[in-house]
């Protein structure tokens, strides 16, 4: 069976100015999100082609200054971020979130 | 435009519940409600603040085994749970008579689902009990996003049949980083009282298997018992009753509520304190 647990949890969440946000991982990594960047990967199926994985949205389009109204839990897997764009249906996983932050 | 799927909160509707434990198996059939009900009779003897949520919304069957003193009132949004021998419980069953079938398709299962989260006045426990539907779809997924689950018990019986489902299931809580907290074997063998003899009616170490295989804890052998049967027909509970046979098999549960509580401490220890559950407002920062 593959590994049941993420390699890293989330220790600490906050937000860092007004276009992004900081996770603190339990194993010390820290990652700094821009939610333009967020957004121009958004895995929600008005943004990607579920089968495909082609994505449906022109990059061009995502403003860069983006900012956010919330940011929740999804169990204990990954966040969901409701875009002051409109977008708020994609769930990041924590898997995905922490392989950005390691590069 | 998509639409807005939040709604306001102020914090999680699960919030005052120390554990929240899925009880599933991905199949069918191998005695989920059954192990819920009767653990959670077990945790409650132990001195535990104890519910249960039969989220079977098509086939509830919790209700029978542990009829309520108080049927669950609803006043505004909120549902308050039925009260069952001082455990609360909700279940579908409350809002169907026992012959109807809930024909009803997914979209709105799921949004009873939610209700059972957001709306239930569970008030403080130390455990909550979530009685998993069969399979590894809508409901379970909604169930493994919302509900703050801790962990999960998957009950199997020992036959490889069985053990494939389960297999299905708690590949679904790895997607979904709900930790496993063991395997409970159920129905693993009838105990011939004449010779004392364990009789393996469906085959041998299934659960044993199937807890190596996945590095988790085999927490119980549940033997197929007739008086667990008549039990669970009768809504009577195996602490009530004053024979040897029940209370060779509330020591069975006892063990198993024991072993849970025991891993649960483990598991948090092992895990730290990781954050599951946040909400951050955005700010305007200057």
């Amino acid at each position: 069976m593959r590994e049941r647990l993420p390699a890293a949890a989330v220790q600490n969440i906050k937000q860092k100015n007004n276009h992004a946000f900081t996770i603190e991982w339990s194993d010390g990594l820290v990652g700094d999100y821009r939610l333009s960047d967020l957004q121009k990967c958004c895995p929600c199926a008005n943004c990607t082609d579920e089968t495909t994985g082609k994505r449906l949205v022109d990059e061009k389009s995502i403003k860069h200054d983006v900012k956010a109204i919330r940011i929740v839990s999804v169990g204990r897997y990954a966040l969901r971020v409701q875009f002051t764009s409109g977008c708020s249906t994609g769930i990041y996983d924590f898997d995905m979130l922490y392989k950005m932050a390691r590069g | 435009m998509p639409l807005n799927i939040y709604q306001e909160a102020t914090g999680h509707p699960l919030s005052n519940i120390k554990h929240v434990i899925a009880v599933a198996a991905g199949k069918g059939g191998v005695g989920k409600s059954s192990v819920t009900v009767n653990l959670a009779l077990a945790l409650k003897r132990l001195g535990y603040h104890v519910g249960v949520m039969d989220a079977d919304i098509y086939g509830p069957s919790a209700r029978k085994m542990l009829p309520e003193d108080r049927i669950p009132s609803q006043k505004g949004a909120i549902i308050q749970p039925a009260l069952c021998q001082g455990i609360h419980m909700i279940s579908m069953a409350y809002f169907r008579k026992e012959h109807e079938a809930a024909a009803i398709r997914a979209p709105i299962a799921n949004g009873i689902i939610t209700q059972f989260i957001q709306n239930v006045a569970w008030g403080p426990l130390d455990y909550l009990l979530i009685d998993f539907p069969p399979g590894t779809g809508d409901i379970q997924l909604t169930l493994s996003q919302q509900a703050n689950l801790a962990g999960a018990i998957m009950v199997t019986t020992p036959q490889e049949v069985s053990v494939i489902d389960v297999r299905k299931a708690m590949h679904l809580f790895e997607q979904v980083k709900v930790p496993i907290i063991g395997i409970v074997e159920n129905m693993s063998y009838y105990r011939h009282s004449p010779t004392d003899e364990n009789i393996y009616l469906f085959g041998k170490g299934g659960g044993e298997r199937l807890a190596r295989e996945a590095g988790v804890p085999l927490l119980e052998m549940i033997p197929i018992d007739p008086c667990l049967c008549y039990s669970g027909d009768k809504g009577h509970s195996i602490f009530a009753a004053e024979n040897t046979e029940a209370d060779s098999i509330a020591k069975v549960f006892i063990a198993l509520a024991k072993r849970v509580i025991e891993h649960m401490a483990m598991m948090k220890v092992q895990s730290g304190e990781g954050q599951t559950n946040f909400e951050i407002h955005w700010k305007e920062m200057t």
